[in-house]
């Protein structure tokens, strides 16, 4: 329903501006990352979205990347092994948090008075980690996890499916398919590599091109250095809508976890000032939807949002 | 590397105590062990390693679970990508970070003044250890295991403790590795409700597997008492050298740990006498015991 004011801006040419990280944004408020700090620190998930908003994101995206039941099960041998030595209920732990995530965005949204206006974005990350194309499980893997993910997005009610840090055209393909199922509007993000393809070493024209005619409403770069994102922003500008986002800082994961851990550090080295220029290079290039990927904060989308207007 | 403490209680049949966790004591405490805490919290790590030292441990454990260069490299694509998006250094840091932990346990040993008590290096395997499915090629991964240990001899640990492994492929090449390095090796494998492996060999197959080269100390580790005891009663008939057993106690709520109040140190010390009667003389605990755990087994046990 929100969604309506984005396809608008994008049809008037104007900028959408998304909102930047959330988890690194925790850590950096002093949340401890346990099963994404959403039964710690619900206030500061909150906030964190509401100084998103008062930044002056168009979208905001729901606390749920990396957030879905395989992430609990890959600490196990199997489901049986996790039910013998983990807690009761484990098995449905994501999907319960996830709704508690969707809620959280809204609880911003109510507080900031801008429901009905901004858009939540349900975001939905590789089945494996972001940073592993190799660990991707086959197409038909991938068709049923996305499509768990994407309904118990959609049954908590988020106005759009975001694929955020794609690696790989396999999951890629799927992932879409999977999101487009929901009716809801989807978009996708790709990483791209320092050599310009894609993460996996694939072609980042074909990823987009794909996505594209797999019926993305939106396809944007994300989850690497501003640098490696404008040098591959040109492979997706191929008609329908495009975006960038980067990272800033330096990826510092602790030696254990074997998922994704949004801790990055250095982040103080790109300013606000320095993050809206990359951002203006980008729109001039023909990007429509600026956000910032981890590292980023309120403060850097507010700096994109006074350089685009 | 040289224990000769130990040697002789082993070889005399005496028991031998571990300590308990480490990782989870670092929860319990208050604190995250995202990064292990070596450089952030140095005195904490201390403290818990002399609270399991005055508890009566005789071996303690390194802060260094799932520590190496290859968990640091599993966070990215591939070393080209690190340069790109990891902080500068990352490659450096296992090694870094497994002097620290030896360095810290060392100190804690000799503050207490019990310079009886060994000094274990937590090794665990290169990939996820519950994940049996991701065990790499052996025959690739020798050279790794040579760098890790090497590190860990320089730094001073005493034997290398190779702990909650799902199975013997990896294990096997871990103790040639060990042997080459000439240092003692101990390996823990985590047992299921079945009396198997979690990975599905049996306890003959261990045993098996296990006689060439041949761990100086065999353990079970991470797994509930009961698995701990099912596992025990079928290996120990077949095992005819030393035999060792740490179990956790509590659920495993990733990434963290759920305490509970099922195995208070009374009712862990019943399970320890029941192990030591099935034959095991290496005991302590594992995620989620204490040191009033093991306070309580080396007490009575020395009662």
């Amino acid at each position: 329903m929100s969604y309506s004011t984005i396809r608008n801006l994008l049809a008037d040419g104007r900028p959408v501006i998304l909102d930047g990280g959330m988890g690194t944004e925790m850590l950096r408020r002093g949340v401890r990352w346990r099963q994404h700090g959403i039964a710690d620190a619900p206030e500061v998930i909150r906030q964190v979205h509401g100084d998103y908003l008062a930044a002056g994101a168009d979208v905001i995206t729901a606390h749920t990347f990396n957030l879905t039941s395989t992430n609990f099960i890959n600490f196990f041998r199997d489901r049986e092994h996790m039910a013998e030595i983990g807690p009761p209920a484990l098995e449905t732990k994501a999907q319960e948090l996830c709704a508690l995530a969707v809620g959280l965005a809204r609880d911003a949204l109510r507080t900031s008075g801008q429901e009905g206006r901004v858009p939540v974005a349900g975001s939905i990350s590789p089945v494996q980690h972001p940073f592993r194309p190799d660990l991707a499980p086959d197409q038909a893997v991938c068709a049923d996890h996305h499509a768990q993910c994407v309904q118990v997005l959609a049954q908590c009610g988020v106005d759009l499916i975001f694929f955020e840090a794609m690696n790989n055209l396999g999951e890629l393909r799927a992932a879409v398919r999977a999101g487009n199922r929901s009716g809801l509007p989807v978009w996708v993000s790709l990483i791209p590599d320092v050599a310009g393809t894609l993460l996996s070493g694939e072609s980042l024209r074909e990823a987009g091109n794909i996505a594209r005619a797999e019926g993305a409403a939106a396809v944007l770069l994300a989850t690497a250095p501003a640098d490696v994102v404008t040098k591959g922003l040109p492979a997706i500008l191929n008609g329908g809508p495009t975006g960038a986002q980067a990272i800033i800082g330096r990826y510092s994961p602790p030696s254990w976890k074997p998922d994704f851990y949004p801790h990055f550090v250095n982040t103080g080295a790109t300013s606000p000032r320095r993050y809206a220029e990359a951002a203006r290079a980008w729109h001039q290039a023909g990007a429509a939807i600026i956000g910032g990927s981890s590292g980023t904060t309120p403060a850097h989308i507010a700096a994109v949002r006074q350089a685009l207007g | 590397m040289d224990y000769p403490y130990l040697q002789q209680r082993l070889a005399a049949g005496d028991t031998v105590y571990l300590d308990g966790g480490i990782g989870t004591e670092i929860l319990r405490r208050g604190y995250t062990w995202a990064s292990h805490q070596l450089k952030s919290e140095p005195e904490l790590n201390l403290e818990i390693h002399g609270d399991y030292i005055r508890a009566g441990a005789d071996v303690i454990t390194t802060n260094t679970f799932q520590l190496s260069k290859r968990s640091f490299r599993n966070h990215f694509a591939n070393d080209q990508h690190m340069q790109a998006v990891g902080e500068a250094g990352l490659l450096d840091r296992a090694g870094e970070l497994i002097r620290d932990a030896v360095g810290l346990a060392r100190q804690a040993r000799q503050q207490t003044g019990r310079t009886e008590v060994a000094i274990a290096a937590s090794i665990t395997t290169l990939e996820w250890c519950f994940r049996p499915d991701r065990t790499p090629d052996p025959a690739r991964i020798l050279d790794e295991y040579l760098e890790e240990l090497g590190d860990y001899r320089d730094a001073g640990a005493d034997l290398l403790l190779f702990e909650t492994f799902p199975s013997t492929p990896e294990a096997k090449v871990a103790i040639r590795a060990a042997r080459e390095l000439g240092v003692p090796a101990w390996v823990a494998f985590v047992p299921y409700r079945d009396g198997n492996l979690l990975g599905g060999e049996s306890m003959a197959q261990v045993v098996d597997a296990m006689g060439d080269p041949r761990p100086d100390v065999l353990l079970l580790n991470c797994a509930p008492p009961a698995h701990i005891s099912a596992g025990l009663e079928k290996l120990a008939p077949l095992w005819d050298g030393p035999l060792g057993v740490y179990a956790h106690i509590g659920k495993f709520n990733p990434p963290e740990w759920q305490f509970t109040d099922e195995y208070p140190p009374d009712k862990y010390l019943a399970a320890c006498r029941q192990w030591h009667d099935l034959g095991a003389t290496v005991i302590g605990g594992c995620c989620g015991t204490t040191p009033d755990h093991i306070a309580a087994l080396t007490r009575a046990f020395q009662a």
